[in-house]
């Protein structure tokens, strides 16, 4: 039996970013209707500027806040230009139109950066305490932290700010919000920017705590939507439960033998559960 | 009632049809006849792989037009029909074309699993939930990686890989091209039956509405079901197509945004036309292949297929097959005016 307490910690800070990147698409989803698949890409663009800045010997605060810059201005931009004008099509083709997104940065990234294997560095890593009788590096304690943080953050903008309550009014019923004055491409505007900054702290963390490199960071975004999934798109604290069980579990099966090289598998598997058990009643007749 | 009756007439003329027919199944014979004459080696190679993955767009196609329905693992399904024909080809000695269908039936059964849950899902959750299925056969995959002439099940050599039989009919470059030129013919075959025939119908009437299919006698989840396993069915045969084209596979080459291009290529083709497919195949390969004649990066026909998405999304729902179609449209109509004028 081997000691699952490190794998646990460790677990449970890639869960960490797993649910900063799924609350960004869960208040993105609420208040817009869009799902983005590219919420891993922008993370990973928004490491790779950071990386690129600190190479270049720039200050690390500044390389950091430039990644989440560009991918907040790169979401929002995308948000208020392209994805305005696909706000009456069907929800499927304005998520389909995100992956349009992916693929330009998951190219971008490959012709600038390429594939080799490199990892951000935060000055965090090199800090560490003992807790239960691990080693917690600083990066995982902020992680968590942040991820605590971002989500009571959230969830307390949704529901005290009058922006918050616009945002739920659209997810509620968007024609009717419109109509009773709610400004939607404004209300849209900061979801996107919310989503977009989330993501680009997921994709920094991420890149120091996985690897840097554009495929996993991109495709970073499944544990994230199938958390998000859990949540219905719509609750926060079923969000975070969902993230965190993916990432520890993904975590957990890291020594276990046979099942081992398949654990990137288990946000598959807690998708398909998530959607078998919401959609359990017999309703298949969609008008 | 008798006027009306009188008054309706075919709206396409029955003769100019049957001479389009015609005129498809001769471009296609010539082309089967001198592309491979004129394309030199490594060009050869391209348009084999292209002619394999318009199999694995017309898949996507399928259920994207007929149903409506977004698959984003469908170049995981072409891994996993491919793994399988491998797999038969190597340890039984079959012939290509046993392995070909052996592969095609396990890609139809997976294509089954994945749709057995879309039968209570709505759009964005088949997309979803599709796209996890992609990376969960990436990850499959990439743990198992392709047989290759070794012991096991599994039957990883750790020798010199062994290169996948070719079919008794077609054992050089040239032959093959036509070969999996004319099992491309038979996979649009087959796709057509089912569109103008009692599936298509029942497939339209469902892509209609849900609840106008079931209350007109539909059997909604039959229909589906054959959707999904006849396009896991395409897909299989693709794989297969692809691993005797190159003689084996590589694990690292099906990762889940191979998928997501497939899909939106088949967008960016069009969809809803019988070119979509050829197009989108032509597209993933050739392009790319002359990109590298110019020694262009590839990863810029990555950024070229985003953007090219985001247009077809945007402003040409058809795709480039919609587009052509027009072109074409106009200048009939411009000749037969100016013919109509000579009159």
């Amino acid at each position: 039996m081997p000691d699952f307490t490190p794998f646990f910690v460790s677990g449970l800070a890639t869960a960490a970013t797993y649910v900063l990147s799924a609350v960004g698409i869960v208040v993105l989803y609420r208040a817009s209707g869009v799902v983005n698949f590219s919420q891993g890409a922008l993370g990973a663009l928004a490491a790779f500027v950071s990386w690129s800045i600190v190479e270049h010997g720039g200050p690390e605060p500044v390389a950091w806040f430039a990644g989440i810059l560009v991918s907040t201005t790169l979401a929002f931009l995308y948000g208020r230009v392209l994805a305005a004008r696909l706000a009456f099509s069907d929800p499927v083709m304005r998520a389909v139109a995100t992956l349009s997104v992916a693929l330009i940065l998951l190219g971008f990234m490959g012709y600038v950066w390429g594939e080799a294997p490199r990892r951000l560095r935060l000055p965090t890593d090199t800090m560490s305490f003992e807790l239960i009788g691990v080693r917690v590096t600083g990066t995982r304690a902020v992680a968590f932290a942040l991820a605590v943080l971002a989500t009571v953050a959230v969830m307390t903008f949704l529901a005290r700010s009058r922006l918050g309550l616009q945002m739920r009014a659209l997810a509620n019923n968007r024609d009717l919000s419109a109509m009773l004055g709610v400004r939607v491409l404004r209300a849209d505007g900061y979801a996107w920017i919310i989503s977009g900054g989330l993501a680009g702290i997921s994709g920094i963390l991420l890149a120091d705590l996985q690897r840097l490199s554009g495929q996993t960071l991109t495709f970073a975004v499944i544990p994230a939507i199938a958390a998000a999934v859990i949540g219905r798109f719509s609750s926060l604290p079923a969000t975070v439960a969902g993230g965190v069980a993916i990432g520890v579990c993904e975590a957990l099966l890291t020594p276990v033998p046979v099942i081992g090289p398949f654990r990137t598998a288990v946000p598959f598997l807690f998708a398909v559960v998530a959607l078998l058990w919401m959609q359990r009643r017999f309703t298949f007749a969609y008008r | 009632m008798a006027e009306q009756a009188l008054a309706y007439s075919l709206p396409v003329d029955t003769r100019t049809v049957r001479l389009k027919w015609m005129v498809a199944a001769l471009v296609a014979l010539a082309a089967i006849a001198v592309l491979p004459e004129v394309l030199s080696n490594y060009w050869l190679r391209t348009f084999i792989s292209a002619t394999a993955l318009a199999i694995g767009s017309l898949s996507v196609s399928l259920l994207f037009a007929q149903l409506g329905m977004v698959s984003l693992a469908q170049y995981g399904l072409l891994g996993v029909g491919g793994w399988f024909a491998l797999r038969i080809s190597h340890g039984f000695g079959v012939p290509f074309e046993l392995a070909l269908l052996t592969g095609g039936i396990v890609a139809a059964a997976f294509g089954l699993v994945v749709g057995l849950p879309a039968l209570r899902m709505r759009g964005l959750y088949l997309a979803i939930i599709t796209l996890m299925m992609a990376g969960a056969i990436q990850v499959l995959i990439s743990a198992f990686g392709f047989p290759d002439g070794g012991a096991g099940f599994l039957g990883k050599s750790t020798a010199a890989r062994i290169m996948m039989a070719r079919p008794h009919l077609a054992p050089t470059d040239e032959a093959y091209f036509r070969y999996a030129m004319v099992v491309l013919a038979l996979c649009y075959g087959v796709v057509f039956l089912h569109v103008r025939g009692r599936p298509g119908r029942a497939w339209a009437m469902i892509r209609r509405s849900e609840v106008c299919a079931l209350a007109g006698g539909v059997h909604i989840v039959a229909y589906k079901v054959w959707a999904f396993t006849l396009s896991g069915f395409l897909a299989g045969i693709a794989g297969g197509l692809l691993a005797g084209g190159v003689g084996q596979l590589d694990g690292s080459a099906f990762p889940a945004s191979q998928s997501i291009l497939l899909f939106a290529l088949t967008i960016v083709g069009g969809a809803y036309s019988w070119m979509g497919p050829i197009i989108a195949g032509l597209m993933l390969r050739a392009f790319p292949a002359l990109l590298n004649d110019f020694h262009v990066d590839g990863n810029i026909a990555t950024i070229v297929f985003g953007a090219g998405l985001l247009h077809s999304l945007m402003t040409a729902p058809q795709g480039m097959a919609g587009q052509i179609q027009d072109v074409a449209a106009a200048l009939r109509k411009r000749f037969a005016g100016k013919s109509g004028a000579g009159r």
